[in-house]
């Protein structure tokens, strides 16, 4: 059986279905093949979708048309908007959602897609033809051809679990097999190959928990949606549970340090700091009193429980010994055991900010393989990598982010300038731009720019079209009602706001300390017409703080500047000898595209950028002449 | 690699008993090699060695050295170093130098060794403009300014305030990026206290920019009085002592009189505007014969009296015009008059007063500490506890930093959102590390992971 395509994706988690579907909207023949289809975005850890910085992500995903909003509203449980006590640049929408729902609403979403075919077999090779990927040979023997081929293999690459100190277990996630032979293809090609570990808690019955002894956390009271385009159906909502993990669990965790994986010495791989397993919990910070866990419902239909926190590689019979030291966890059986993986990464410093590989062309990554963590991460590269995939096959002009538009967007270009040194993970304080990059605004920001593309279905867009409308319509009320002193000193004087003497526009009180745009807008009677969810928020964050936003645009622009500062392949970094040794180096690496990403290579200097500008501008000259 | 090595003869020309001849670059040890007769040992790192150095081309002796070598990086470029120590004058320097450009090396240019360095890394970019300012110092308090900013005095201080405001920074991203965690949120109170401390800090910083200044450019120092008071017998006397270190610039102001002199350890320009007596300057109501353009300019005025006749009170209105300017009352010819102690309280717009007799030297001694007092007081009194600010880019740096930690405290203070104060602080980061040269790279998060149990 041979088949063809125009884009092959391999691996069904959220870097591939993204790819997928976003190829496939882009209109290419698209094929994804996995091991297992019944385990197509599968939640491999946490059953939650968002949190700071990474909520933002999701959003930014479902504004370019993707699937992982839609998923999220569909198998959501529970709702948090994590941050609100802060202000609104760095609020994070956050999910619970049931482990069965979410994948089987990823199947739905991406079965609604045409020109998408499904596929179950392992890959095992690429087919390279003079240098390109010209597509994929799976274990059966079957050859599929493509003008690009989207690889997002998670942690499957040559990935090891270990659970206790013992010499660890082949396997691409639990009771899965690793992929060794495409890792050993990958490699073949002439990529840097390199290690990471990642780990994962246990999971215990919740019929064997005493609630009563716990903290419960109840989602927010006016839950908002992750997805803009389409109303999914939410299904109930259901309590987190809070526990804390003290000196009786440390010293279990003490005792036995010298039987885990990570502390045994059978892991070499680098693990995440943002995600310590317990036992770094323990070691680092001896100090801590306690710390805390969340218990996190599997499902609606199960009474099953993630145990958030305990992240963990040791032996089976300790992690029991130290879940039964938990406030209310006494007489707890364990479900699941924790455990920690290593796998394969490939140093992303070989990508372009397509995601195709600077020295493979065809060939694109996205997601773990490319040195992340997190759902949201790997969602946001495979969209990247899908719709770049379905473009090079339509030979057109890449889809590229820049780091101003999308977190997204900062997300590829640290992975392409900076490389990684630990499991990458976003956080708003990555972005330069954070007030821009708001959870609030993604249809703004994103959606325009993915209609231009291509990548909105025709009723995606006609919702976006409509939504753009609603935003300009309150902005403008906003800016033209003026608000009697008798409808608007009520609000004033909750916030504690001086009161005003004559009818004021709307705008300048919302700019007032306190003063919501909720409010003004009920006092000042704003037409209801068919407004739409958090339409109010979007308008409001931007014209309350319009002076600081404004500065980031003002920033954003002269980093633009740079970014037009354009790098051709060819610059013979070595010979710019007014550039300091590190940096040429660093630049030689790297290979930067315009003069802003040389800018964010650490080691390269604002002199040597200076004189790399001048280097480049003289090197131009000499050539041309 | 295509990195050039360069050589120069690092010492002034001229006959002296030993020059430097400096060679860094990849090829060093090589030029090194090639001016020395075949079979001779390569030198052993950083021990001085005596050797014999012959021209590459012809094999005719250019003399006999101390040669010392350096590997990088534990040079002062960076790079691979050798210093050729050789007999001075006027022949022997340029020669060398030669033969090591025939050996394959280029002509150095000026302050390329110092550039390396900074673009190695060794020096930052204070370090690097210091390393002129020691050289070229005319007055030991430049020179002591400039060598503690050489041995890292000033980056050092300008290093703390940048991790404390990236101290501050982690705190934020801890309260912004990690909500729910084991650490308790951090108290806003807290980071208010932090930059405040921050921005008194750097205010005392800043109090030694404009003294730090004027020690690179010089206190402009204006003789001023009634014709005849004795001004200029007082500017040959102030110049007339110093001549050893004084440069006469008349080519520099075609209207005054100006000198360059040291007192008291710190560097003045002299002016005597009495050549412009015909010329304009006269400000006939008051038979003040000065220029206003100058007192304008003026770090300190010398208002010279002859003590037998005391200015009228009238003619002293002009220094309330002066705006804060410290103004000395020198009597001059005591040796002349009984009164020796003239009068100089602030009621009468005087800062202080000096009897000085240019013929017995009697005063001048108090009048030049005076001078130095009034002028440079400030950087007396921190007595080196401070690092001193000594250029416009140090304190244009320092304080727009200073400007945006302030906003970004009164911001919060003033509830506005975090995250959108916090656009202050990246601002003053940058800033400082303007100053300082240095790469740009968010090292915040090494702060939190280290200073927080992050994970859930």
């Amino acid at each position: 059986m041979n088949l063809a395509y125009d884009v092959v994706v391999v691996g069904g988690g959220h870097a591939g279905t993204e790819a997928a579907a976003a190829a496939a909207r882009l209109g290419a023949r698209t094929l994804l093949i996995t091991p297992d289809l019944s385990r197509i975005g599968e939640m491999s850890c946490n059953p939650a979708i968002g949190g700071v910085a990474k909520g933002v992500v999701a959003r930014e995903v479902d504004a370019l048309g993707g699937v992982m909003g839609r998923a999220t509203d569909a198998a959501r449980i529970q709702f948090r908007m994590l941050n609100r006590s802060k202000g609104p640049a760095v609020w994070g929408p956050r999910a619970q959602c049931d482990r069965r729902l979410y994948p089987a609403a990823v199947r739905r979403i991406l079965d609604e897609l045409g020109s998408l075919d499904l596929f179950q077999e392992m890959v095992a090779d690429l087919l390279v033809d003079g240098g390109r990927v010209v597509g994929v040979r799976t274990r059966g023997g079957i050859e599929v051809c493509a003008a690009s081929v989207v690889v997002t293999t998670g942690t499957f690459l040559r990935g090891r679990i270990h659970v206790g100190g013992d010499t660890g277990v082949d396997a691409g996630r639990a009771g899965e097999a690793p992929s060794v032979e495409l890792a050993e293809g990958l490699e073949g090609l002439g990529l840097e190959v390199a290690r990471f570990k990642t780990g994962t808690p246990p999971r215990v019955d919740g019929r064997t928990v005493d609630y009563a002894r716990l903290e419960r956390q109840d989602g927010d009271a006016h839950p908002a949606r992750f997805a803009s385009y389409v109303q999914e159906v939410i299904p109930e909502q259901r309590p987190c549970w809070i526990t804390w993990a003290g000196e009786d669990l440390k010293n279990v965790v003490r005792e036995n340090l010298g039987r885990s994986a990570l502390y045994g010495g059978s892991i070499s791989g680098r693990g995440p700091r943002y995600c310590p397993s317990i036992e770094d919990k323990v070691v680092r910070f001896p100090e801590a009193p306690r710390h805390q866990v969340f218990l996190e419902p599997e499902g609606l239909h199960t009474s099953e429980l993630y145990v958030n926190g305990l992240s963990t590689s040791l032996p089976a019979d300790v992690q029991l010994a130290f879940l039964r030291t938990l406030p209310g966890m006494e007489e707890v059986w364990m479900t699941k055991v924790g455990y920690a993986i290593e796998y394969d990464y490939f140093p992303p410093h070989q990508l372009r900010h397509t995601l195709e590989l600077k020295e493979v062309p065809g060939l694109f990554f996205a997601g773990q393989i490319n040195g992340t963590t997190g759902y949201e991460e790997a969602a946001g590269q495979g969209l990247v990598a899908g719709a770049n995939a379905a473009l090079r096959a339509k030979r057109e002009p890449p889809f590229v982010l820049e780091r101003d538009q999308a977190y997204i967007g900062v997300l590829i270009d640290d992975l392409v300038t900076r490389g990684v040194d630990e499991p990458y993970r976003l956080f708003t304080s990555r972005a330069e731009f954070r007030l821009l990059l708001r959870q609030d605004n993604t249809p703004r920001r994103l959606g325009p720019l993915a209609a231009a593309r291509g990548l909105l279905t025709p009723e995606q867009a006609e919702v976006l079209e409509e939504r753009l409308k609603e935003e300009d319509r309150v902005k403008a009320w906003f800016e033209e009602t003026a608000i009697s002193p008798e409808s608007a000193d009520p609000v004033l004087r909750v916030a504690g706001s001086s009161p005003i003497q004559e009818p004021t526009r709307a705008v300048e009180l919302l700019r007032r300390p306190g003063i919501t745009g909720e409010a003004l807008a009920r006092a000042g009677k704003m037409p209801e017409g068919g407004s739409l969810d958090g339409v109010l928020a979007a308008v409001e964050v931007d014209l309350k703080y319009e002076g600081y936003v404004e500065r980031e645009r003002e920033r954003a622009r002269h980093l633009r500047d740079q970014h037009d500062f354009k790098l051709p392949e060819g610059v013979p970094y070595r010979e710019f000898v007014t550039l300091s040794f590190e940096s040429r180096e660093k630049l030689e690496k790297v290979r930067p595209e315009s003069l802003a990403q040389a800018g964010r290579i650490p080691g390269v200097s604002p002199a040597d950028l200076q004189n790399l500008m001048m280097e480049v501008r003289k090197w131009r000259r000499e050539r041309s002449a | 690699m295509t990195l050039e090595t360069i050589a120069a003869v690092a010492t002034a020309p001229g006959e002296g008993a030993v020059a430097l001849v400096r060679i860094s670059g990849p090829d060093a040890l090589a030029v090194l090699e090639s001016l020395l007769p075949q079979g001779t040992p390569t030198p052993a790192v950083r021990v001085a060695t005596r050797l014999s150095l012959l021209d590459p081309v012809s094999g005719s002796p250019l003399d006999t050295a101390v040669v010392t070598r350096f590997a990088a990086p534990a040079s002062y470029t960076g790079e691979d170093v050798v210093e050729l120590s050789v007999h001075g004058g006027w022949i022997t320097p340029p020669l060398v130098l030669e033969a090591c450009l025939r050996a394959g090396c280029r002509e150095a240019e000026a302050g390329e060794f110092t550039r390396r360095a900074y673009l190695n890394g060794k020096l930052d970019l204070v370090q690097a403009e210091a390393v002129a300012d020691v050289i070229g110092a005319r007055n030991r308090a430049l020179h002591a300014a400039a060598l503690s900013q050489v041995e890292r005095g000033l980056s050092r201080r300008i290093g703390d305030l940048r991790e404390r405001l990236v101290g501050v920074e982690a705190l934020l991203v801890h309260h912004l990026d990690f909500p729910e965690e084991d650490d308790p949120p951090v108290p806003l109170s807290r980071i208010v206290a932090e930059a405040a401390g921050l921005e008194s800090d750097m205010e005392i910083l800043l109090r030694t920019a404009p003294e730090g200044e004027l020690l690179r450019d010089g206190a402009v120092a204006v003789l001023a009085g009634a014709p005849n008071a004795g001004k200029s017998s007082l500017y040959n006397a102030l110049v007339g002592e110093e001549r050893a270190i004084v440069t006469e610039e008349p080519g520099t102001t075609r209207d005054a009189l100006e000198a360059r002199v040291q007192l008291g350890g710190f560097p003045f320009r002299l002016v005597d505007t009495a050549g412009l007596r015909e010329a304009e300057g006269k400000v006939e109501e008051m038979g003040i014969e000065v220029s206003r353009r100058y007192l304008s300019g003026a770090d300190v005025i010398l208002f010279c009296e002859d003590v037998g006749e005391p200015t009228p009170e009238g003619a002293r209105a002009f220094l309330k015009d002066l705006d804060g300017t410290p103004v000395v009352r020198v009597s001059t010819k005591v040796d002349l008059g009984a009164d020796s102690s003239p009068e100089g309280d602030a009621a009468g717009g005087w800062s202080c007063a000096v009897g000085v007799s240019v013929v017995s030297g009697e005063g001048l001694d108090v009048l030049r500490a005076r001078m130095a007092e009034l002028v440079f007081g400030g950087l007396v009194g921190v007595g080196g506890s401070v690092p001193v600010l000594t250029r416009a880019r140090h304190s244009v740096g320092v304080r727009s930093a200073l400007a945006e930690v302030r906003s970004f405290r009164e911001e919060l203070e003033g509830g506005v959102p975090v995250e959108i104060a916090a656009t202050r602080l990246h601002s003053a980061k940058t800033a400082l590390e303007e100053v300082l040269g240095l790469v740009t790279m968010d090292d915040v998060l090494d702060v939190v992971f280290k200073e927080f149990c992050v994970g859930k």
